[in-house]
C-alpha cells in the first residue's frame, strides 16, 4: 500500500510539474537574474523570489507579481550595475508568463477553495454585545478584558490571533457572575431568562430542562445536545437537593453557559469525508450576525435557521436587508470601518499635544469618532455609493465639531447630518478623525497621510523604509525657519529615499491645509503660507484635497478592490489567501453593476462561495 | 449584584485599616493572606524575578558606564541609579542573535525574553517559537503562589498590522509567552490588577470557591468532549482554553488552602496596600471603584508607571507572585513625552533621532525618565525589610530594552541592568563587560539558575553567564 501511494504521489507530482508553465518558463528567469539580491536572505526592498518556483508559489506571492512584471518590462530590474542582463526576448517571455499567472488567478482557473477559518473566540466587542443580547443586561460585561490584537487583514476577529490566557479566563468567570447577578436582580430580566417555573403538572426538573434547553441553545447559537444538557441538569438537581429554590438552583447552570467553550468560541463543524461543504443554517446565522452586528443571531434568524430556510437565497437577501436596517448594524461601522480606515485609533492611540492643541478636548475626540461612525452607518443604511467615502457633499457634526470645521449654525451636542459647501471637507480624507490619527502629537505628517492613502484607502502599501532612513523633527516649529515641507524635501534628497517618497509625500502635501487635528489652515506653524502643491510621478499635479479626491475618483479600481478585500476579510474572520482573489474580482464586478451601492457589496459578500462554505483544508 | 461587587469586598478592610490599629488582626485579615514569606525566617526567602521593558532603545553614547568591574562610573542615563550602585549589575556586550533578522522592532521585542526568532506573520500563525524566561521560571517557582506570574503594562494591545514590515502589531505588545503560541497580555488597569492580587474573598468564600469549581468542572468536561471533534488548529485553541481552566482551578484551590491555613499579613504591608489602594483611586480620578474597574486608564503616565511598579513590589512582598514583568509601553509606542521638560514629541519618532543633537538630547531625557522610575522601584524594595535584609536583597529586578540605538534598531550590545542580590546569589556593584556577541540568553540562564529554576539551555545559550555570583 505504501509503495502504491508513493508511486501515485510521484506520478501526480510529475504531472503537475509537466503542466506547470510558470515553473518551466518564468522560474528559471527569476532564478538567473533576481535571486542574487532577492533571495530568502537578502530580500532587498522586501522582495523575495525564492518561493516563486511554481504556479502555486506565484499565486501565493501574487501581491507583488504586478510590480515584478512592470519592473522587468520597464528595465528597472535587474539594475544597471547587475552582472548579467536578460535579452529583450527573455524579458518579454518572463513578463508574459508572470502576467498569465496573474490573469489565471483573477479568473479563478485553479481548484477553488472556500477556506477554513480557525475557530473564533468572541472578541471583546462581540462578547459585550452578545452577552447584552443574550441576557438583556445593560452594561458591558467585558470592559475589564484586554484588547484583542489583529490578524490577517488587520481585524480583531481572526481566530488565529485570539487567545484564552488564564487571566482572561479568570475574567470570564468573574464577568459571568456579574451577569447572572444582574439578571437575578431584576424581575423583568429574570423572567425573560427563566421562562418556565414548576407547576403541579410541570416538575422542577422538567421546567429546568425547558429553561436550559432554550438558554443553552441561544448561548451556543445552535441546538443544545442532550449530552450537554445532562451535566447542567445534574448541577441544577444538586443545588435543588441541597435546599436551593428552583430559581437559585438554576444560577450555576446558567452561569456556566457564559464560560462554556460553545459560547466563547464559534465552532463550525467538520463534515468527515468531504473536501468542502455548505455550512449549516445555524452556522450561517452566526456568520451573518457577527459580520453585520458583531453579536449573536436574533430570534428571527434562529427561527429561520431552525426551519432550514435561512440558506434560501431570497430569504437570505431579505434577512441581510432587515439586519442592515437594525441599529445593531452600527457595529459594522465601528469595528469594520474603524479598524479598516483607522479611526478606531482615535479612541485610544492618537495623542495630540494638549498644550499645542488645547481645543482637542475629550468631547471633540468623541465627536470626531462619532462623525466617522455616523458617516459610515449612513453609507450602509441609506445604501450610498461606496465612493462617498472618497468624496461626499455631506457629513455629520455636532456643535463642537462644527466649530472645529468652521461650519456655522450647528448648536448642541447631538450629531446630525449637514450639507457641505466646501468641496475639500467631504469624504474620509477630510474627516478630522483620520487627519488626527495620521499626524504626530505636534505636527502633521505628509508621509503618514500619504501612506494612509496608499495603504489604507487603496491597498497598495509602500515598501518599508531602509533601517537607517532617519526621520524628521518631531515639531514643525523650525529654528531655521524652513517650512516643514522644505525640511521634508531636504530629507528626501537622499537617493535611496526618493524612489518611494516621491510617490508617498505628494499625496500628503496635498492635505497640508489640514492641520494636525484636522482644522483648515492657510499658514503653517511658522506663520508661512501652506504650500499644498503636489506633483506625483507622471506629472500629475494637484493642490487641494478636492483635486486629490477628483484624481482618486477618476481611477477607482484600486479603491474598490481594496474595500471589497477588506470587507471580505472582516466577514470571513480569517486571513485572505490567493484563492480569494477571484472572489474579490467578482465582488468589484458586481459592485459596479449595482452603481457601487454599499448594500450590494455586503449582499455579494454574504452570497459569495467562501461565506457560505467551508473546506477541510486551509 | 451586591455580593459580587469587588469594591464592596474591599470596603470592610479599607474602613478597618483607616479606623483601627493592628490589634484588630482578625479572621478577615488572616483570610485574605496568601503570605508565605511572612512566616519565613531570614535566608529562606524566595527569590523574585522582575523584568522591566523599555520600548524603543537607548541613546547609545549615554548608556554604557565608564570602567568595568567594581570600578565604574554610571553614565548620564543611568545616573538616577547612583543610590543603588552597590545593588547593580550592569551588562555590556550581550545580544540576542535570533533577533537580528526580521524587522527593527517586533522581532526584537516579542523575542526579548524567549531568545528565539518569532514567526513573521500578519496573524495567521503567531508563534514566538519559544517560551519566555519569566514563564519558564513561573512554571517552576510560581506554583505555590496566588499567581504563577504577573504581567503589567500601560498601553492596550496595539491593534492592526504594521504594513511597513508585515508583522501583526500584537507582537510589539507582548514580552511574556506562556507557550510558543500563547502570549500573555499585560494588565494595564491598576485597579483590576490590585483587585486581582489583593482582593479579599467575600464572607462566603468557601461556598464561592465550590460554586466556581462546579462551573469549571462542567465546562471542562464539555470542552474535552468537543476536542475530539475538531481539526488541529481548533484543537489547539481549545487546549489553550482547557489549560487556562486548569490554571484558574489551581488558583481557586490555592486560595482555599491559604484560607484554611490562616496565615497573616504584616501590618506594615496592609498599610502599604491601603495606601496604594487610595493612590490608585486618586490617580485614576474616577467617581467610583466600579468606574475604575471599567475604564481605560488614561492618566498621568509617570503616576501610572509608579503605581504599576508599586503593584509589583507589593505582589512580591506579599508573595502573591514571584515572577512579574512590566512594559513601560508597547514597542513602537508614539507616547507623547512632552510632559518632560525639554522634550517635544512622541517616543518612537524621537528615538529615530538621525543623530540630530536636539533629538538626541530629548531621547536621552526619555531614557533617563525610565531609569528614574526603575530607581524609584528599587528605592521601595530596599526599604522593605525581609528578615535580616530587604526585599531587594531577595530579588532580581531587570531593566532593559531589546535594541540599543533606536535610530538603527541595533540589536547588538543591548542595554540591560540587573538589581538585587537574589538571596546572595549575585555579587552586585559591578559593570560586567562580556565579549562582544555573548548571548543575552546566558544572562537569562544565569537568572533562572539563581532563582532555583532548572533549565539546561536557553535560546542560543548553553551555560549561564559566568561571573554573576
Amino acid at each position: 500500500m505504501r509503495r502504491f501511494t508513493s508511486i501515485v504521489f510521484l506520478l501526480t507530482s510529475g504531472l503537475v510539474a509537466a503542466q506547470d508553465r510558470f515553473a518551466e518558463k518564468a522560474a528559471p528567469f527569476l532564478q538567473k537574474y533576481c535571486h542574487e539580491c532577492h533571495d530568502e536572505k537578502e530580500s532587498k526592498g522586501g522582495i523575495d523570489v525564492h518561493t516563486l518556483t511554481s504556479t502555486l508559489g506565484a499565486y501565493q506571492q501574487h501581491q507583488f507579481l504586478k510590480s515584478l512584471a512592470s519592473q522587468v518590462e520597464n528595465r528597472k530590474m535587474p539594475p544597471k550595475d547587475a552582472e548579467e542582463h536578460p535579452s529583450d526576448d527573455e524579458r518579454k517571455a518572463a513578463v508574459s508568463e508572470i502576467r498569465a499567472v496573474l490573469k489565471s488567478l483573477e479568473e479563478g482557473n485553479f481548484p477553488r477553495n472556500p477556506g477554513r477559518p480557525t475557530v473564533r473566540r468572541l472578541n471583546r466587542n462581540e462578547y459585550n454585545l452578545t452577552v447584552r443580547e443574550l441576557f438583556g443586561i445593560d452594561f458591558q460585561a467585558g470592559r475589564e478584558f484586554p484588547e484583542d490584537g489583529a490578524g490577517g487583514e488587520g481585524f480583531d476577529n481572526v481566530g488565529d490571533s485570539l487567545f484564552v490566557q488564564p487571566s482572561l479566563l479568570e475574567k470570564y468567570l468573574s464577568a459571568s457572575k456579574k451577569v447572572i447577578e444582574s439578571v437575578y436582580s431584576s424581575p423583568e430580566r429574570k423572567s425573560r431568562v427563566i421562562l418556565m417555573t414548576p407547576t403541579e403538572k410541570l416538575p422542577p426538573d422538567k421546567a429546568a430542562r425547558g429553561v436550559l434547553t432554550v438558554q443553552a441553545s441561544l448561548a451556543f447559537r445552535r441546538k443544545v445536545t442532550d449530552e450537554e444538557l445532562g451535566p447542567m441538569l445534574a448541577l441544577f438537581q444538586k443545588q435543588l437537593t441541597a435546599g436551593a429554590s428552583y430559581e437559585d438552583a438554576l444560577r450555576l447552570p446558567l452561569q456556566s453557559l457564559l464560560v462554556h467553550p460553545s459560547f466563547l468560541f464559534r465552532f463550525e463543524a467538520d463534515q468527515p469525508g468531504k473536501t468542502e461543504w455548505r455550512i449549516s443554517d445555524f452556522e450561517l446565522a452566526s456568520r451573518l450576525s457577527y459580520f453585520l452586528w458583531a453579536s449573536m443571531p436574533d430570534r428571527a434568524l434562529f427561527k429561520l435557521a431552525n426551519d432550514g430556510k435561512l440558506s434560501d437565497p431570497a430569504v437570505l437577501r431579505s434577512e441581510v436587508l432587515r439586519m442592515l436596517a437594525d441599529p445593531k448594524a452600527e457595529a459594522l461601522s465601528r469595528y469594520f470601518g474603524g479598524q479598516w480606515l483607522g479611526f478606531d485609533e482615535l479612541r485610544e492611540v492618537a495623542e495630540p499635544d494638549p498644550k499645542r492643541f488645547p481645543t482637542f478636548t475629550p468631547g471633540l475626540r468623541n465627536a470626531m469618532y462619532r462623525e466617522s461612525v455616523e458617516f459610515f452607518s449612513n453609507l450602509v443604511r441609506a445604501n450610498r455609493p461606496v465612493l462617498d467615502l472618497v468624496s461626499a457633499d455631506y457629513t455629520f457634526v455636532n456643535e463642537e465639531l462644527a466649530t472645529h470645521y468652521g461650519i456655522p449654525g450647528v448648536t448642541g451636542p447631538a450629531m446630525r447630518k449637514v450639507p457641505l459647501t466646501d468641496p475639500n471637507r467631504g469624504g474620509v480624507i477630510g474627516q478630522a478623525s483620520i487627519l488626527t490619527t495620521t499626524s504626530m502629537p505636534l505636527r502633521t505628517s505628509p508621509v503618514k497621510r500619504g501612506k494612509w492613502i496608499l495603504n489604507t484607502l487603496l491597498g497598495t502599501p509602500p515598501p518599508p523604509p531602509p533601517p537607517n532612513a532617519g526621520v524628521l523633527p518631531a515639531d514643525d516649529k523650525s529654528a531655521a525657519k524652513l517650512t516643514f515641507r522644505e525640511q521634508l524635501e531636504q530629507h528626501r534628497k537622499q537617493p535611496n529615499c526618493a524612489g518611494c517618497h516621491e510617490k508617498i509625500d505628494p499625496l500628503g502635501f496635498g492635505l497640508e491645509n489640514f492641520d494636525a487635528i484636522g482644522r483648515w489652515r492657510s499658514t503653517d506653524a511658522n506663520g508661512k503660507p501652506v504650500d499644498s502643491m503636489a506633483r506625483l510621478p507622471g506629472d500629475i499635479t494637484f493642490s487641494t484635497p478636492a483635486e486629490l479626491k477628483k484624481l482618486l475618483l477618476g481611477s477607482d479600481e484600486l479603491f474598490l478592490r481594496n474595500i471589497a478585500r477588506k470587507m471580505l476579510a472582516y466577514a470571513l474572520g480569517r486571513p485572505l489567501e490567493y484563492y480569494d482573489e477571484p472572489v474579490i474580482v467578482d465582488l468589484v464586478k458586481k459592485l459596479r453593476q449595482n452603481d457601487l451601492k454599499t448594500q450590494s457589496l455586503i449582499l455579494s459578500i454574504v452570497e459569495s462561495h467562501p461565506f457560505q462554505n467551508r473546506s477541510a483544508k486551509r | 449584584m451586591s455580593n459580587l461587587n469587588l469594591n464592596k469586598w474591599l470596603l470592610p478592610r479599607r474602613s478597618f485599616l483607616r479606623g483601627a490599629g493592628a490589634t484588630l488582626a482578625l479572621p478577615f485579615l488572616e483570610a485574605m493572606s496568601p503570605l508565605r514569606a511572612a512566616g519565613l525566617s531570614g535566608g529562606a526567602f524566595p527569590v523574585r524575578i522582575g523584568l522591566l521593558y523599555m520600548p524603543n532603545g537607548v541613546r547609545a553614547d549615554r548608556w554604557t558606564p565608564d570602567g568595568d568591574g567594581s570600578r565604574f562610573k554610571l553614565s548620564s542615563i543611568l545616573s538616577p541609579l547612583e543610590k543603588h550602585r552597590e545593588d547593580l549589575l550592569i551588562f555590556t556586550g550581550l545580544q540576542n542573535k535570533a533577533s537580528f533578522t526580521g524587522d527593527g522592532h517586533y522581532v526584537k521585542t516579542a523575542g526579548w525574553l524567549t531568545g528565539t526568532t518569532i514567526t513573521k506573520t500578519t496573524g495567521s500563525d503567531i508563534n514566538a517559537n519559544g517560551v519566555s524566561m519569566d514563564q519558564v521560571a513561573a512554571a517552576q517557582i510560581g506554583t505555590s503562589t496566588k499567581l504563577p506570574s504577573l504581567e503589567l503594562g500601560t498601553e492596550p494591545i496595539t491593534s492592526g498590522i504594521d504594513t511597513n514590515v508585515n508583522y501583526t502589531r500584537l507582537y510589539g505588545s507582548h514580552i511574556s509567552w506562556k507557550t510558543s503560541t500563547v502570549p500573555l497580555p499585560c494588565e494595564i488597569n491598576p485597579r483590576v490588577a490590585f483587585d486581582r492580587l489583593f482582593r479579599a474573598p467575600s464572607a462566603n468564600a468557601g461556598k464561592q470557591a465550590s460554586a466556581d469549581k462546579s462551573v469549571l468542572d462542567l465546562v471542562q468536561s464539555d470542552a474535552k468532549r468537543l476536542q475530539g471533534k475538531l481539526g488541529t488548529a481548533d484543537q489547539q485553541k481549545l487546549e489553550q482554553y482547557l489549560e487556562s481552566i486548569r490554571e484558574v482551578e489551581r488558583r481557586i484551590e490555592q486560595e482555599a488552602a491559604t484560607l484554611g491555613a490562616g496565615e497573616n499579613l504584616p501590618a506594615e504591608l496592609l498599610k502599604q496596600m491601603d495606601a496604594l489602594d487610595k493612590r490608585i483611586s486618586k490617580g485614576m480620578g474616577k467617581a467610583s471603584r466600579e468606574e475604575e474597574l471599567n475604564s481605560r486608564p488614561r492618566f498621568d503616565h509617570t503616576e501610572h508607571c509608579r503605581i504599576m511598579t508599586e503593584l509589583m513590589v507589593l505582589a512580591f512582598w506579599s508573595d502573591s507572585t514571584r515572577v512579574a514583568s512590566f512594559m513601560f509601553g508597547n514597542d513602537v509606542t508614539g507616547r507623547n513625552f512632552s510632559f518632560l521638560e525639554g522634550v517635544n514629541g512622541g517616543h518612537h519618532e524621537i528615538s529615530h533621532h538621525s543623530n540630530d543633537a536636539t533629538k538626541l538630547a530629548q531621547y536621552e531625557k526619555i531614557n533617563r525618565w525610565h531609569v528614574e522610575q526603575y530607581a524609584g522601584m528599587l528605592d521601595r524594595m530596599s526599604e522593605i525589610k525581609e528578615g535580616d535584609g530587604s526585599l531587594l536583597d531577595h530579588s532580581m529586578v531587570l531593566f532593559g530594552s531589546p535594541i540599543r540605538d533606536g535610530n538603527a534598531h541595533d540589536p547588538k550590545n543591548v542595554p540591560v541592568v540587573l538589581a538585587g542580590k537574589a538571596n546572595g546569589g549575585l555579587r552586585t556593584g559591578r559593570h560586567i563587560v562580556s565579549d562582544e556577541g555573548t548571548p543575552l540568553c546566558s544572562l537569562w540562564l544565569g537568572m533562572l539558575e539563581k532563582a532555583g529554576v532548572k533549565s539546561g539551555s536557553f535560546g542560543d545559550a548553553h551555560s549561564p553567564l559566568r561571573n554573576l555570583g
